[in-house]
């Protein structure tokens, strides 16, 4: 029997040689995969059909109606966190760090949000001047990620000391993700779109979401809302308010290296874009309208429209002398949708306060300039606190801001820190068996300073 | 021994001004009457100095002898003379020139050396305290220091030599005594004080030709430093006159510079022209007029910034802001809305068409407070700026 076995697998092998032989521009890097899927994977081999749940929608009078159903739960946490942008990350890595049980889903197959995926790969406002010294402010989880960012290349430009508002690399910034998410153990879950929440009087005690498995539940003790859009606290009824912000699309160009400069500003194309890490490559912003980033019409009137400007854009660089070598090298996978859904949290912070700036006795972050001149400004656990729903935190530009402050609280920055925020006071809740709203904020700080993060 | 005394008392006069903002110059007769001449207007302010002007009339030296803080200090610094040391008696009595000079130069809108009232180098010594260490401030705030040492190595050099408002007072009680003299004889009482002037007992059309030549010349002079002023002219502090009133009524005491919140207003250095050396303008690098801030209007003694109440204070035009867009974040694609946020006045709004962003001034709103060009965070030269209203006429 086992000659045998080795003389059908040699054959097979064979087979695959003389296939792979049959034209030179077939290389060994394609024999090689053969030879491992000789080994034991199969491709295209039956599997059983999965059992799937079946419970259509249904007409009834002209109404859609959806059936009751159960539905299977995919896992049960302590903390979930729903969204992994910028403060997703830092809220689950928090979370895992303190030692609970973290899991984080994410509707796409990457981490970062809008910094990666949107390509807004400028970390604007990781610094303040504090007492007259220019202060890193982002620290902590997101201090982490940009220190390691910095040992590798490329990776991040513009983050040495005396320097402010670093740019990252998008791939690196998902790679480096991925490794800290996993390293802190947290039980990671890509193409999953948390769709509704589950309930339990006031308390939310988990999510529903949809995938290619189907439609299915997670439970946890803390929910953590970092959609951005506040999808979750929205579908749990928390009192919010909802605004129209510009939304725009980000591409990238390459070959910036070799246009010709001079050329190209007697034409009037003097800015190419931002500076990534990659010197051939530019990152091209794009305001756009003001709308409403939760109309699924207006969001794919953007997607076109953005596409076709940014297409003719590049073709005008390309068509002016100096400019023809640059090419569109990606146009970001996800919209730039800047502010939808704001949290009514027990504090809404003000541009006003942030200036003075106030200061709070349950400071949880500190927000950075933009400019990197004035004064970090101290961002107070109410802003992610809902006024009445329980069980949830939110983080990021979704926080409890007002019209002013929106323009800080959105940017990656402060996503990081708010998002450290949550994660700690979620994983602390869990703790000690309590909502987020009766959390100790002196442990909170504690744990908080104890993670690296800066409170002023 | 008594110069120790001196030298305490002259400490414990000085050091409580230290950080008063109190416009203490508007007690000055002087300060009041050119002003108000040079204005063209009596504001409340000037109200304050003309009941002491009314009393110079009735008393000699009235001002000198009770008031004037410069006085008392000149007393206190002449004791401090060095043994020995001659007195030079005959130091010209270049006070009643200032004074005709100013007069004639207020005529004409522009008092010359107003800024030599005690009261006003007073005040502008202890400003000199409060503000960054600069060439101006420093000239400013030695004026004091060098009539208190000229009056240690001349006693009275100052008060009663070069002192314009000492001046005023004496004119006032020659005035006086001539028309005294037309009708009855010298009242012998009135020289009853050491610095009293002899007065002369020429005709009245004697009397007058010398303060007519001086106000002559200083209303020309005055002419020509108002042709200094630069154009476009400077940013200067909310309800300020117009420019050519300004610089001529401003009385360069530092008052609205101390007492400004944001440290906004800076001495003139001259960069904009003699004609406004020393006053206030205002600079936006760091900070803005804030909304809820009248205080440069309240402190100011000479009426030049007029004091405005909050609301009418948030009308008053400074300049009007203007956006240079090959310096802006924004029309450069960097997601900035610094400018748009700052404005307290909601008059900058984000212009957006596909790739083409910039900010978009509503000029019915701005008032020049230059809280954006405060926050705008281009670099070196910021992308929004503040100019002179009149600039844009």
């Amino acid at each position: 029997m086992i000659p045998l076995s080795h003389a059908v697998a040699r054959r097979k092998l064979l087979q695959w040689f003389a296939s792979a032989g049959l034209g030179p521009a077939i290389g060994s890097k394609l024999v090689a995969d053969e030879v491992g899927a000789a080994k034991g994977a199969r491709e295209l081999q039956p599997t059983p059909v999965e059992d799937r749940p079946h419970y259509p929608a249904f007409l009834r009078d002209g109404q859609v109606i959806q059936p009751e159903r159960p539905l299977p739960v995919f896992r049960e946490t302590d903390v979930l966190v729903v969204g992994g942008g910028a403060a997703g990350f830092a809220a689950a890595v928090s979370a895992a760090r303190a030692g609970v049980k973290t899991m984080l889903v994410e509707r796409y197959g990457y981490l970062g949000g809008l910094w990666t995926g949107g390509i807004v790969l400028v970390v604007i406002s990781t610094h303040a001047t504090q007492n007259g010294d220019l202060t890193q402010v982002v620290r902590g989880i997101g201090g982490d990620l940009m220190d390691r960012l910095a040992k590798v290349q490329p990776g991040i430009v513009n983050y040495e000391p005396g320097k402010h508002n670093p740019t990252s690399d998008p791939e690196a910034t998902k790679f480096m993700m991925d490794q800290m998410i996993t390293e802190a153990g947290v039980d990671i879950a890509f193409h999953c779109w948390a769709t509704d929440v589950i309930m339990e009087g006031n308390t939310i005690r988990g999510v529903v979401f949809d995938s290619k498995a189907g439609r299915q539940a997670i439970l946890a003790k803390v929910v953590i809302d970092t959609t951005g859009d506040g999808d979750i606290f929205a579908a749990a009824g928390a009192e919010h308010e909802q605004r129209l912000h510009a939304i725009g699309l980000v591409h990238r160009i390459g070959n910036v290296d070799r246009v010709d400069k001079d050329k190209l500003a007697q034409a009037g194309l003097k800015q190419m874009g931002s500076i990534e890490p990659l010197p051939s490559v530019r990152w091209v912003n794009l305001r756009g309208p003001s709308t409403n980033g939760l109309d699924i019409a207006e969001l794919t009137r953007l997607e076109i429209e953005h596409r076709k400007a940014i297409w003719e854009r590049v073709q005008k660089i390309r068509a002016t002398p100096g400019g023809e070598d640059v090419y569109l090298m990606q146009v970001a996978p996800q919209l730039g949708v800047r502010t939808t859904r704001l949290l009514a949290g027990t504090h809404q912070l003000t541009y006003q306060e942030s200036r003075e700036p106030r200061t709070f006795p349950d400071t949880v972050a500190i927000g950075g300039a933009q400019n990197g001149k004035h004064a970090g400004w101290p961002i107070p656990y109410g802003v992610l606190l809902p006024k009445k729903l329980d069980g949830l935190l939110t983080a990021g530009r979704s926080s409890c801001v007002d019209e002013k402050l929106v323009e800080d609280m959105r940017l990656i920055a402060s996503c990081l820190t708010t998002g450290h925020a949550a994660g700690a006071a979620a994983a602390l809740a869990v703790k000690d068996n309590c909502t987020p709203r009766d959390v100790d904020i002196a442990k909170l700080q504690a744990l908080l300073k104890e993670q690296g993060a800066y409170l002023g | 021994m008594s110069r120790w005394v001196s030298l305490i008392v002259i400490a414990a006069l000085v050091s409580p001004w230290l950080r008063s903002v109190l416009p203490v110059a508007a007690v000055s007769p002087f300060v009041a009457l050119v002003s108000a001449v040079a204005a063209r207007s009596v504001g409340i302010i000037t109200l304050i100095g003309l009941p002491m002007l009314i009393l110079a009339v009735l008393v000699p030296r009235v001002f000198c002898r009770f008031v004037c803080p410069v006085g008392f200090l000149q007393e206190m610094a002449a004791r401090l003379r060095l043994p020995g040391r001659a007195r030079w008696r005959s130091w010209p009595r270049v006070g009643r020139w200032f004074l005709w000079l100013t007069i004639g130069g207020a005529l004409a809108g522009y008092p010359l050396f107003v800024w030599l009232d005690p009261l006003a180098l007073f005040t502008g010594f202890f400003s000199a305290f409060r503000l960054p260490t600069t060439i101006a401030t420093i000239g400013a705030g030695a004026l004091l220091p060098l009539a208190m040492l000229l009056d240690v190595l001349f006693p009275g050099a100052w008060c009663k030599r070069m002192c314009p408002l000492g001046a005023l007072q004496e004119a006032l009680a020659i005035a006086k005594q001539s028309l005294a003299n037309r009708t009855r004889a010298t009242d012998e009482s009135l020289f009853s004080c050491p610095h009293s002037p002899v007065i002369p007992t020429s005709s009245p059309f004697a009397l007058a030709r010398r303060p007519l030549i001086a106000s002559l010349v200083g209303g020309a002079g005055a002419l020509l430093a108002r042709h200094t002023a630069a154009k476009p002219p400077p940013l200067r502090p909310p309800g300020s006159l117009p420019e050519d009133q300004f610089t001529g009524v401003c009385i360069r005491c530092s008052g609205c510079i101390r007492v400004c919140p944001s440290r906004i207003l800076k001495p003139d250095l001259g960069q904009h022209g003699l004609a406004g050396l020393l006053a206030p303008v205002a600079d936006f690098d760091t900070a803005y007029c804030k909304e809820d801030c009248n205080a440069c209007g309240q402190v100011c003694p000479s009426g030049a910034i007029q004091r405005l109440s909050l609301a009418e204070k948030k009308r008053s035009i400074m300049g009007i802001a203007k956006v240079e867009l090959s310096r802006c974040w924004l029309a450069e694609g960097r997601d900035c809305t610094a400018c748009i946020r700052s404005c307290p006045y909601e008059a900058l709004s984000v212009s957006s068409d596909g790739f083409d962003s910039h900010p978009a001034l509503d000029a019915s709103k701005c008032i020049g407070c230059g809280a954006c060009e405060a926050a705008c965070p281009a670099r070196p030269e910021r992308a929004i700026r503040v100019f002179s209203n009149n600039l844009t006429g």
